[in-house]
Formats: C-alpha cells, structure tokens, sequence
C-alpha cells in the first residue's frame, strides 16, 4: 500500500544533495478549517503562486509534525489528497513531489471571468448586501454549486471547509 | 499493523463504595493518537491506571497490546506510561535517572535519550528537582520513549506546562510516532489543539464511555443545524439529536447525520470541528456516540435528547 | 481512513524473558545510598563511643579484680566505682532503641516515599515488574542492616564481658547477667535478627500507611510492644524454668520468680508480709557485727528457714543462654521473613 512507502520515505533523511521543501507550512488553529485541509489548500496556494514547481519536494511528514505538533496522520491524509488529485506524487525512499500545477484558465477567459464578476458585484452592492452580505451569498452558492455536481475532481477546497470522508 | 492497543470488555473499577469507571468497552487501534477527554472525576485517571496495570479492575477486562493483560510483563515490556506530575526521583539527576531506567527494562536507547537531552537543553548532571515543569515532564517523556514502547500512555502530560513547552512536548510525542511508530493514548481536560493532535477520541462520563471513534468517523457522522429556535425541539422526532442550544429567535442543533442527509427546510447544515463535538456531548451526558453494535444502555436515562444508534 | 503503519520490529515476542535481578543492585544502591550512610555514620558514631567508654570499663574492671583477689579494704570503694562507670550504659536500656531507629529508619520510608512522592508510578511501570522490585530492594538492605548491627554486637559482647565475669555477683561487684532484659538482646544474634525485625515491620508500615512520617511511628510503636512482649513475658517461657528450693541459685542465673511454702502448702510469694518479718527478723536483716568487725547481713532466707518455711525459685541457667539467643534469633527470623514476604503480597495486589 502506498501509505507505508509513503511513510519510509518521509523517515528517510535526505541524501546528499537533496535539498528541503521549498514552502514550510504554517497552521491557524483559530480558524475552524480542518487542519488537513489547511495544509492541502497552503500547497495548493503554493502553487498558483509559484511558490512550489512541479518536481519540488513537499515538506518531510516528520518534520511538519515536528514543526507543528500535529498528528502524523492528517499530515498523510494531507498528501493522500493531493495525491488523489494528481498534484503531487510519491518517489520511493526519497519523499512526495509535485508533479503537476493547477490547471491553468487562459488570460482572457480569466479577464472575461473578471468583468462579469465586477458586474454582478455592483448589482449585489445596489440590491443593498454589505461585504459580509456578498461574501455570505456566494459562500453559500459556492457549496451548493459544488454539492450538487458531486465530490470529484479538483477545486474542492471550499471556503467552508467540507470535511468529506476519506476512506 | 491491526492490533488494538488498549481492548476493554466491561472494565469497572469501584473504590469503596464509588464506581470511579464502569462497564466500560473499548477498542483502541494501533497507529493512532487516541485522545481520551472528560471532566474531572469522569474516571479517566483511573481508565488509564487499570490499563497500565497500576489498578487491578473490580468487573471486567483489560488487555493491551493484542491481547496482553493489563500489568502482565509482557505488557509492562511494550508499554510507557507518564504519570500525572511526571513523577520522577527528584534527588536523583537527569544521567541517574537513565541509568535507572536503562536498568529497569530489556530496551533503552541511551544514545537517543542523552542526544534528546543535549537537544533540549536539559543538563544531565542537574538534579531532577532543580529543573523546570517543562523539563521535567520533557524528562519523563524522554525515558519513556528510550525505552521504545508500543504505546505511549500519557496522563493530563500537558496540564502544568506553559504553551511553549506543552508545544514541544507534544512535538516530541508526535514525531516519535512517525520515527517507531508508536501509538499514543492520552488523557487531558483540556479541549483546546484536541482536533490537531487527536485521530481517535473517547469522552468519558461520570465514568462510563460517551464517545469512542475516530476523528473523522465522527465528525463525518455530525453535523450542526441552525434554524429557528422555536422549531429546535421539533427536530428531535425527525433526527438524531445530540445537543441544542439556544438563543431567543435562532437555534444550534448539533445531529448525527452526514453530509448527504437532507436538511430540514428552513434550517442550514454545517459540519462540526472535534472541540465543538465533545464539547456537545460533555454538556449532554445522557447521549453516547459508540461505533460498532449496540451496546446496553440501560446504565443512561432516556431523555428527549436521547442519542439512537 | 490513513493511518500511519509501524514498520515491522525484530522482537515481538509477546512473552519477555525477565529483566535480571542484578540490574536492581545498582538501583537499591543509589536510591538508598544515603540510609546506608547514615546508618553506617551512627552505628560508627555508637561503635567509637562503645569502644572508648569499654575500654574504660575494661580498665577499672581489671584493677577492680586485682585489688579485690586478696580481698582488702579498698575492694568496696573500687567496686563501687566499677558499677558507677558509664552507668547510663550499664543497664543497657539505653541502647534497646538502636535497632527500632535502624529498622524504622531504614525500613518504612522504602515503601512510603515512593507512595508519597507518587513515584511508585514510574518504578512500577517499568519492565522489571513491581514485586521484583520490592523484593530486589528489601532483601539487600534487610541483609546490610542486620549485618551492621551484627556487627556492633560484637562490640557491645566486648563491652559487656566483664559484667559477665563468674564470681561477679558472689563478690558484689556486678548484678549484670547475660539474661538480664536490658541486655540479652545486645549480644549474641538476637541484636541482629531485632534489627532486621524492625526492618521489616518498617518496610510493611511504609506499604500499609503509604506516608513516610506516621509509618516510622507505627513501626516504633509497633516494635515497642512487641519488645516489650518477648522481654516481658515470652522470653521467660522459651524452655521451662528449672525450679529449686535449694537457696544457693548461682549469681548468674536469670530468676524468674520466688515464692515461699511452709509444711508444703503455698506461704507467699516474692518478698515477705510484714507480719511474718516482724516475727522472725525482727532486727531485719542485719544482725550484730561479724567477726572482722564490718556489719554482717543475714538473708531473709536464713531468718525463715529454721521456721520450717522453704524458698522456691524457677529460674534460666545461664548455661541455657546460648540456646535462648537462637530460638529467639530464630523466631525473629521468621516473623522477619513473614513481614516482608506480606508486604512483598501487598505489593502485588494494590491498586493505584
């Protein structure tokens, strides 16, 4: 099973000439996000912004539960996830890469996105709803939307932190 | 590995006249940081003494380990406890007291105890009592885990150190389970870094067991309601209910249901954090969340709120 | 669910051979260097003082015994001098209390400390296993205390040798006998076997009340009596007492008790009504002066018998000393044993 690999890997020190992770994870206990989920969505933020390139190396299971004092476990359940989305893979005895990016939208369907977001921004702002209104709203659609179409594929992470069960 | 660390059949403990712990049934896996929680007074000193083998029970069973009793050698070989207050020999020094343990087991990793030691600070001539809460417990911690149990069992370890060293300490436990693979099963009052820290979680009681699952069964079997509050004790007829809690117009309704259950109209779901959870059920002592079959209740009243399997 | 998997250990064996007793030596030795110390550094203390203040009592005894063998006038203030040496020793009650401090020292804080401070939750969860422990803790130190005492008893047979001397009594100069209470048991072995005995009724009340300071108590309180008990009553009883009615007991035997009959019925016992003195020794027990012109004593004895009364006396010889040192060295061992084997039990089957 892929889980003991997995975790011999991590154990392993790093060899001569292979280097840290590049992005060290950080966690907001206060926040009411699953700390799995936390560190799933840092790696994926990680990589929209560059921060992480495919063929980097994920942060070593021990040394996250080292840094952090959290549970070996979500740390794997974490990557579990990530690996189920395709983002990252394992190499055995050397730990897990990243092995895709994030699909990527073309700059101008992301400029289109934009302007129909900014319109429907200002209708929302003449119907009355303050900041928090808008925010509540589009949470709240945004689950729906992705409840209705099923748990599969990729963008998952949503603000409201579905825990869906991993088996 | 598919051994349960700590397996109980009906274990009760009674001193005097009191049932400390009673009819309690668990099935603890290995692998896992079982986290067991309570208020004081719930028995889980005592669930941890019986299991040790520091108590002998008054009704029913333990064994450890697969299968090994509670106190046997066999079980006292593969099993690290720390005590509440880390007890350790105050005029004793840090060096003595490896060499006390060193003696006192078949296995003791000297080298890995004197570099932790060198790693934290911790003199190894200075005598035990000169040093910090924090060093002591981490003290504690470090001959136990030299002697490269199973299972770590760890009684309120954190209760009287300082978020710092309650950070490191727990840091030291957790990577030890990465390192050997050891299992934890800790016991704390405290509810705060529970979701962190915990993938298995027992409530206990008033001395019986409220709660025992893993994390994420449990919180994917929960969710919490909110709607109006004059419709909270409707609910009960429909769902599972666990805990309600109320203000003039608006309601928090904590139920055992998924994710695809149906919501009430009017009502909205969301899912539970694991600190949200037993703070639910500690406030609730009537209602049980048990995996498995079910298991006599005739010990717990029935209320409306009463929890169905 | 993920979980993390343990990688696989060389030994699993689910039955573990015993972590070996001798690793406990070092254990008992460390975690009890200090008791040892201290009862070497008082036992040393007690010994220096012995030996300096017996070799004054050797000294005066020799001098004592040289003036007095053509007996002369200066014999009477020498003796006087020789029974006043060191007479808070000479009794030797004083010294009773050293095994009871030995044993209740040494002995209870064992099993209270660790009850106390709470650390029994650390020793008794380690591999070597609780009982083990106890008894790989008890028995050297039982062994090291009593040697120690055995030890000073030597001293104290030295010190107390010329009290014993024969002819002692006969000529006034000691009434000290090996059976007498206060110091049969600070020669021979029974010195050794009270010392281990307190030891162990220590180590049994450290586990029973579970705090240091009111278990040393008990076992003061409780060695008191049992003291008490076999100097008083049991000890008296080992062998039965030989009964005489010849007046002439020797000097060293132990006298149990005397009573008197008359015509073969029961007259009195102990010391005489004063009806029947006023009767008979009507000048009491002097009577006139002896031909070397010093007051001569007539004995109770003396003024009765020709009244056709008989004096009784059980006694212990003093030959059966030896024997009454080891059946009481012996039962001592026992209960010792008993002691300890039940606070070994307690051991066992305490909860938390």
């Amino acid at each position: 099973m892929d889980i003991d690999k997995e975790i011999s890997d991590q154990v392993a020190r790093p060899g001569p000439g292979g280097p840290g992770s590049p992005i060290e994870f950080r966690l907001d206990s206060a926040s009411g996000v699953p700390t799995y989920l936390q560190l799933v969505h840092q790696v994926e933020h990680a990589l929209r912004l560059g921060y992480l390139k495919p063929g980097d190396q994920l942060p070593k299971v021990r040394d996250v539960v080292a840094s952090l004092a959290i549970n070996p476990n979500t740390v794997l359940k974490a990557y579990k996830d990530l690996e189920s989305k395709g983002l990252t893979a394992g190499r055995p005895g050397q730990g897990t890469f990243v092995q895709a990016t994030l699909s990527q939208v073309a700059l101008p369907e992301l400029t289109a996105l934009r302007r129909s977001l900014s319109g429907w921004l200002a209708a929302a702002d003449g119907a009355g709803l303050d900041e928090n209104g808008i925010v509540a709203l589009f949470t709240s659609a945004l689950r729906d939307f992705y409840e209705r179409r099923g748990g599969s594929g990729d963008g998952r992470g949503a603000a409201g932190g579905e825990a869906k069960g991993v088996a | 590995m598919n051994m349960n660390v700590i397996e109980t059949s009906g274990l009760g403990k009674r001193y005097g006249g009191t049932w400390a712990l009673r009819d309690c049934t668990l099935a603890i896996p290995a692998g896992h940081v079982a986290a067991l929680i309570g208020p004081n007074g719930a028995g889980k000193t005592t669930l941890l003494n019986l299991a040790v083998g520091l108590a002998a029970p008054t009704a029913g069973g333990v064994t450890v380990l697969g299968g090994r009793p509670a106190g046997s050698p066999a079980a006292l070989d593969g099993i690290a406890f720390v005590a509440q207050d880390t007890p350790v020999y105050r005029n004793l020094s840090a060096a003595d007291m490896l060499h006390l343990t060193r003696n006192l087991n078949r296995r003791f990793d000297q080298h890995y105890a004197e570099t932790r030691l060198g790693e934290l600070g911790i003199p190894l001539k200075r005598k035990a009592g000169k040093l910090s809460g924090g060093q002591r417990a981490q003290l504690a911690l470090t001959l136990a885990l030299a002697r490269r149990p199973k299972l770590l069992v760890l009684d309120e370890p954190v209760a009287m150190l300082d978020p710092v060293a309650r950070h490191d300490f727990m840091a030291t436990v957790l990577t030890a389970m990465v390192d050997d693979g050891v299992s934890v099963v800790l016991s704390s009052h405290v509810l705060a870094d529970l979701e962190r820290v915990a993938d298995y979680l027992i409530l206990l009681s008033r001395g019986g067991v409220q709660v025992a699952g893993e994390a994420d069964d449990l919180l994917a079997g929960h969710r919490l309601l909110t709607g109006p509050a004059a419709e909270a004790d409707g609910l009960a007829g429909r769902l599972a209910v666990v805990h309600v809690r109320r203000a003039g117009a608006q309601a928090h309704v904590l139920v055992r249901a998924t994710a695809g259950d149906p919501v009430p109209p009017g009502w909205e779901a969301h899912p539970v954090g694991l600190e949200e959870l037993a703070m639910a059920y500690l406030r609730e002592p009537g209602a049980a969340a048990l995996p498995g079959p079910v298991r006599a209740r005739d010990t717990k009243q029935a209320t409306p709120t009463e929890v169905t399997q | 669910m993920t979980t993390l998997t343990v990688p696989a250990r060389p030994e699993d064996d689910t039955s573990p051979p015993p972590v070996p007793w001798r690793r406990m030596a070092w254990v008992t030795w460390r975690q009890h260097r200090f008791t040892l110390a201290a009862v070497a550094v008082f036992l040393g203390a007690l010994a220096v003082g012995l030996w300096l203040a017996g070799l004054k009592t050797h000294h005066v005894y020799a001098a004592l015994v040289a003036a007095c063998h053509p007996a002369s006038a200066a014999c009477a203030g020498m003796s006087t001098t020789f029974i006043g040496t060191n007479g808070f020793l000479s009794n030797g009650f004083i010294l009773q209390a050293v095994p009871v401090l030995i044993g209740a020292f040494a002995g209870a804080p064992v099993l209270a400390r660790e009850m106390e401070t709470g650390t029994f939750r650390y020793a008794w969860t380690q591999g070597f296993g609780r009982w083990r422990w106890t008894l790989a803790k008890l028995a050297p130190l039982a062994v090291a205390v009593a040697a120690a005492a055995g030890a000073l008893s030597v001293l104290l047979s030295w010190y107390y040798q010329p009290y014993f001397a024969t002819g002692n009594q006969a000529a006034s100069f000691s009434e000290l006998t090996p059976f007498f209470p206060g110091v049969f048991d600070l020669h021979g072995i029974t010195f050794a076997a009270w010392t281990l005995t307190a030891f162990a009724i220590g180590a049994l009340a450290g586990m029973l009340i579970r705090r240091v300071v009111p278990a040393i108590a008990a076992t003061i309180a409780a060695y008191a009596g049992l003291a008490f008990a076999a100097g008083g009553f049991l000890r008296q009883h080992y062998l039965t007492p030989r009964v005489t009615s010849n007046p002439n007991v020797p000097g060293s035997a132990w006298i149990i008790s005397q009573w008197w009959t008359k015509g073969g019925r029961f007259a009195f016992a102990g010391w005489p009504p004063d009806r029947l003195l006023q009767q008979f020794c009507p000048q009491g027990p002097q009577a006139g002066v002896g031909p070397d012109g010093e007051p001569k004593t007539v004995s109770i004895a003396e003024c009765l018998t020709p009244h056709g009364y008989t004096q009784w006396t059980s006694y212990q010889p003093a030959s059966r000393f030896w024997p009454f040192q080891w059946i009481e060295g012996g039962w001592l061992l026992a209960l010792s044993v008993l002691l300890i084997a039940a606070t070994i039990w307690l051991v066992r089957r305490r909860a938390a």
